[in-house]
């Protein structure tokens, strides 16, 4: 791919998890720094202002608050000063739990550690170019979280607690294995407006007061 | 006792076991079958002999407690009121205490009705809580019923006592029975006080086993986990050593995070159990993604066939699986997607059942319905089972 080159900012407490993902990146990917705690993350990300900041859901920090995580102070704090840098979120397990609190601080996306570098990459640059980064296991929580198992869907395009029938197949797509190229093949839409579905639901799921996401923030104290 | 039997035809002994349906313990009843006598007979037999010097009490207690059930299965069944009549009968020695008024010669005339009085009544309690408690038709209530009656005449004796003029006029044995009523309140609700310690102490152990749990996970979860993602993350996502790596870190993390396990596991446990293994045996790696309420049972016919449709995609596909499970109100989703050859029903021989039955025909027997179709741009196969609620023959049957 004949993409330009992405500036990306590698934040975990683990220096042999960030040199292995170095290593792993592909070419096009230009690592300009590294932090392993949430202070040095924001010193790193303010000063070098990347594209994109690979960003761990559990870091280290001082001023971490009960209830959060380190990934998702991160977001809130240097998310203000740098409205073009985008943040996708890093996380050992694919538990939603751990996930949902830095999706709501702002996160584009998030992708589990054991995922390939090539993957890494291609989500590196959706997220570079606005675009969000669902994976099946996220796709499934939103499905449960807005309802859609029990067959609740939006009337209108503006609802931010439910979400509208195509936005629910695009999600089931999405969370039975399907890549974004093969969505669209199957909805016969293309590629560009699942895009567009994906970046509605994630901001839904930032923005939505639904009680199942805020009961579930509020019981993590996350909210 | 006697051998022969007392009629003395040559009809066959009974052996010698109390009736499941009694009126108090069964002894007597079982005596009488037994030697062929007629029941109230052996119970006259017991009074008369009870008289001298209590043979006959201890004879009916030693059978009580020798004699077995007679084979069954039902919870013995006893007609007389067993509990009652001792509290009842606790007021003949406590009645004879009270008017017994007077300092005689030996002692207080009243200390041993007294004494005796209490004892009754420990042993209606115990009666209720002991052997009237599995009775459907006593029950806790009744038990309740007996303790507090058991419980104020208790108290009341020893109210009588300290208060009365039996304090000043014996204090020794008069202290000695409010002793024993008081020490017969502990006794009528010891089983209980008992029982509630141990359910305490089994709570506690709990919850400590439980804080343990969650710092050990939040360690591993900083370092075992950490490497086990790296190696998945160095070692390319369908080789060995990730698949292993793979494996490893779901069961640590399903130990670690799942508490303890669920005995009948639903369907979405069941996949991903199902998915770990097969990451161990083949190679390749199966994501399984759950939503909505789960009804289905690990035990039902869409699980076997999810199953069946699993191992399938892993032995002929390998790579990358997706398993995709709906619970939703009025059917439950199985889809199990491989990128794969790709195969399709028409090209299966017809004589290599392996999808046809297992999946295709389990479902349709079982109500349900599968496809078996190429997968989406025609890459792999997608394998998607539907069972409609309560369908007929998906009652958690064998799997």
């Amino acid at each position: 791919m004949a993409e330009a080159s992405v500036r990306v900012v590698v934040v975990d407490d683990h220096s042999i998890f960030r040199s292995g993902l170095k290593a792993d990146l592909d070419a096009s990917i230009d690592v300009v720094g590294e932090a392993h705690d949430v202070e040095s993350a924001l010193a790193v990300v303010v000063e070098t202002a990347p594209d994109v900041v690979l960003l761990d859901v559990h870091l280290p920090g001082l001023a971490v608050p009960a209830g959060s995580t380190g990934g998702a102070e991160v977001i809130r704090r240097a998310a203000p000063e740098l409205p073009a840098t985008r943040f996708l979120a890093l996380s050992v397990s694919d538990k939603a739990e751990d996930v949902v609190g830095v999706i709501r601080a702002g996160a584009r996306g998030y992708i589990t550690k054991g995922s390939s570098g090539g993957e890494v990459s291609r989500a590196v640059h959706a997220v570079a170019t606005g675009d969000a980064v669902f994976s099946p296991k996220l796709a499934g929580f939103v499905l449960d979280a807005f309802g859609a198992a029990v067959g609740e869907t939006a009337v209108a395009g503006d609802e931010l607690d439910r979400l509208s029938a195509r936005e629910q197949e695009v999600m089931r797509l999405i969370a039975r294995g399907y890549a974004y190229k093969e969505v669209a093949a199957e909805l016969f839409i293309s590629v560009k407006t699942v895009e567009t579905h994906v970046s509605a639901v994630l901001r839904k799921l930032q923005l939505s007061s639904r009680h199942e996401l805020t009961a579930w923030a509020t019981a993590r104290r996350l909210l | 006792m006697s051998t022969a039997p007392a009629t003395g035809d040559d009809r066959v002994v009974p052996r010698l076991a109390r009736p499941r349906d009694c009126v108090a313990t069964g002894v007597a009843a079982g005596l009488a079958e037994h030697l062929g006598w007629p029941v109230a007979l052996v119970r006259l037999g017991f009074a008369l002999t009870s008289l001298v010097g209590g043979a006959g009490l201890l004879l009916y207690l030693w059978l009580w407690a020798l004699t077995p059930w007679q084979p069954g299965e039902q919870a013995p069944k006893r007609r007389a009121p067993v509990a009652w009549i001792l509290l009842a009968a606790a007021a003949v020695p406590l009645g004879l205490a009270a008017v017994s008024g007077g300092p005689p010669t030996g002692g207080p005339a009243w200390f041993w009705p007294a004494l005796a009085g209490v004892g009754l009544i420990v042993a209606a309690s115990a009666w209720a809580g002991f052997l009237d408690r599995p009775d459907a038709d006593r029950g806790p209530r009744h038990e309740f019923a007996v303790r507090i009656v058991a419980t104020v005449v208790l108290a009341l004796v020893a109210v009588v006592i300290v208060f009365g003029p039996a304090a000043s006029e014996a204090p020794r044995p008069a202290f000695a029975v409010a002793l024993a009523a008081v020490a017969g309140i502990a006794l009528v609700y010891a089983p209980t006080l008992v029982t509630r310690f141990r359910e305490l102490s089994e709570e506690r152990t709990r919850r400590i086993r439980e804080e343990q749990r969650s710092e050990i996970a939040a360690h591993l979860h900083d370092s075992v986990l950490q490497t086990l993602a790296l190696i998945q993350n160095r070692a390319g996502a369908t080789s060995e050593v990730a698949r292993i790596a793979r494996a490893q870190e779901r069961e640590l993390r399903e130990w670690l995070f799942a508490g303890d396990a669920v005995p009948d596991r639903d369907l979405g446990a069941e996949l991903r159990e199902v998915a770990a293994v097969l990451e161990i045996e083949y190679p390749v790696s199966v994501d399984v993604v759950v939503v909505g309420e789960q009804r289905e049972r690990a035990s039902g016919e869409l699980a076997a066939a999810s199953r069946e449709a699993m191992l399938n995609a892993a032995r002929h596909a390998g790579g990358e699986v997706s398993v995709y499970v709906e619970g939703r109100p009025d059917a439950v989703e199985v889809f199990v997607r491989d990128r794969g050859e790709g195969f399709s029903l028409e090209d299966v021989p017809a004589d290599r059942l392996g999808v046809r039955q297992s999946i295709v025909g389990r479902m349709r027997r079982a109500g349900g319905e599968a496809e078996v179709g190429p997968g989406v741009g025609g890459v792999g196969t997608q394998v998607r089972l539907r069972m409609p609620a309560a369908a007929p023959g998906e009652g958690g049957t064998r799997g």
